[in-house]
């Protein structure tokens, strides 16, 4: 059996009850923020989430004004998505769809910044671990495990030279990967424009254009509160989805893992949609209903955390 | 031997079958080789590699906190919460019956519970456990809204959208 693991999940253990994060492995953590942001590359990788497995391509070329990403899926159909300094655009090839979701901001906000990554250090121990090799590149591990059961672990590997991440694993607090992305084939260097270009075929696909605006809810009379240890909030927004009624979105994040509350009306809806837990790998989204609205909860931490976030969703008609 | 510890493994054998490949799992070094060995086949078959791995000592340890679970009950097994909550029902019998033979196998060379760190929820603040419904294609909507704000795309660049646009998750059987 394999020793060599067990050994590693009892460091694991032990090294949680000690202290908080190394200054090595914050430095890996700005290393790989900065490669996301600054290199251009085109590779392969596997995204694993139980069961499923999903192979794609990811091509990024890094220009000054703005930089543009494109995602492909490899298996099944051929779906697509391109984000530029603007906007993502989804194309859907079964529906015939493009989705646009607007981009607030130059950043990916609200972007794990270089300067808040040592305030990870409250939520996860951050740790260096041993170096391996992945998809022909010499990569160091560092490890975030988590200090409570509200946020799932994580194990990433960075290349050495460029600090690209080749692959990223979340684990929950038995120590079990609950979703796994891998690179299994990478060139990083200069990509030609061509590559990041739309689908053709999308040319005459309906485009389904999703406005967002800022938003207060408390004077709308919703409340809410993430009672969870490091969740703050950090935009509260309305915008629309599906073209349907406007949805109103507020996003809470430990500055790693991050929650969205949506809150629509379900006054027109064809069919009142199930209620309860949805799991996807490291991703769990809550419904429930309040005051004759669907309130879903979208988050890549465990089940307790979207759920204790829903649970607090509550509504008094505005004075 | 080797076809019974099998049997065993897909709880296909009656309990009074049970103790002679127990006996040679206690008894013999190689049959608990293929024990593992079995797993880790059906582990990597259902792609979950990490599942099991050191599953036995994981169990062991947790057994010497539930004494109790050990004793041979003519009933069903009840395996430990955790582990019904993770792995997939055709394997919940297996780990029943693995929880026995982990005790049995393992249970002389106990080590000290790990430090764990966690702070642990206590039951009042855990919310009561809700229905478990299938992911649908609006999931996708708000996962897409979602990402957008998820700090994982500043170490991870786009590769956390493939969740957004994953369209067998939706057929996947439950």
């Amino acid at each position: 059996m394999s020793r060599t693991l067990g050994a590693w999940m009892l460091c694991a253990f032990a090294g949680m009850a000690q202290a908080q994060a190394s200054p090595e492995a914050l430095e890996w953590l700005r290393r790989i923020y900065q490669a996301t942001e600054k290199l251009s590359y085109t590779g392969t990788f596997v995204y694993q989430q139980g069961e499923h497995t999903e192979t794609s391509r990811i091509t990024r070329r890094a220009e000054t004004a703005g930089s543009i990403e494109k995602l492909e899926a490899l298996d099944g159909s051929p779906r697509e998505v391109v984000r530029t300094r603007d906007e993502i655009r989804c194309y859907l090839p079964d529906s015939h769809t493009v989705k646009v979701d607007q981009r607030r901001d130059q950043r990916n906000f609200p972007a794990l910044l270089p300067a808040q990554v040592a305030s990870l250090g409250g939520y996860y121990t951050i740790r260096m671990d041993e170096t391996r090799r992945i998809a022909g590149y010499d990569c160091q591990a560092i490890v975030l495990a988590p200090k409570d059961e509200l946020r799932y672990g994580y194990q990433l590997w960075a290349d050495v030279q460029t600090g690209m991440l080749l692959k990223a694993r979340a684990f929950n607090r038995s120590g079990e990967t609950v979703e796994q992305f891998t690179f299994t084939q990478l060139v990083i260097g200069p990509v030609p424009r061509e590559r990041l270009r739309p689908p053709a075929v999308a040319r005459n696909w309906r485009v389904e254009q999703a406005a967002v605006s800022p938003a207060n809810l408390a004077q709308a009379g919703w409340s809410m509160n993430a009672d969870l240890p490091g969740f703050r909030k950090v935009i509260e927004i309305t915008r629309t989805l599906r073209q349907a009624q406007p949805v109103r979105q507020v996003v809470y994040s430990d500055g790693l893992a991050a929650v969205s509350v949506f809150i629509e009306p379900l006054a027109g809806r064809s069919e009142t949609p199930a209620m309860g837990l949805a799991s996807m790998g490291a991703v769990h989204v809550y419904t429930r209903e309040v005051a004759h609205h669907l309130v879903t909860v979208v988050g890549e931490t465990p089940a307790e955390s979207v759920q204790r976030i829903g649970n607090t969703v509550s509504y008094r008609a505005p004075q | 031997m080797k076809a019974k510890i099998s049997a065993m493994m897909d709880g296909e054998l009656e309990p009074h079958e049970l103790s002679e490949p127990l006996s040679a799992l206690e008894a013999d070094r190689e049959a608990r080789e293929s024990w593992r060995t079995y797993h880790l086949i059906s582990d990597a078959l259902r792609g979950d590699a990490n599942l099991l791995a050191d599953c036995a000592r994981r169990v062991s340890q947790r057994l010497a906190q539930e004494p109790a679970l050990v004793v041979p009950l003519p009933g069903p097994v009840r395996e430990p919460e955790r582990a019904r909550w993770f792995v997939p029902s055709a394997l919940a019998a297996s780990v029943a019956a693995m929880a026995f033979v982990g005790w049995v196998a393992l249970a002389p060379r106990r080590e000290a519970p790990p430090q764990v760190a966690v702070a642990p929820v206590s039951p009042a603040q855990r919310a009561a456990e809700p229905r478990k419904v299938p992911v649908t294609r609006d999931t996708q909507d708000y996962l897409l809204a979602h990402q957008a704000f998820s700090p994982r795309n500043s170490l991870q660049g786009m590769a956390p959208y493939v969740r957004s646009v994953s369209d067998e998750t939706v057929q996947q059987p439950k």
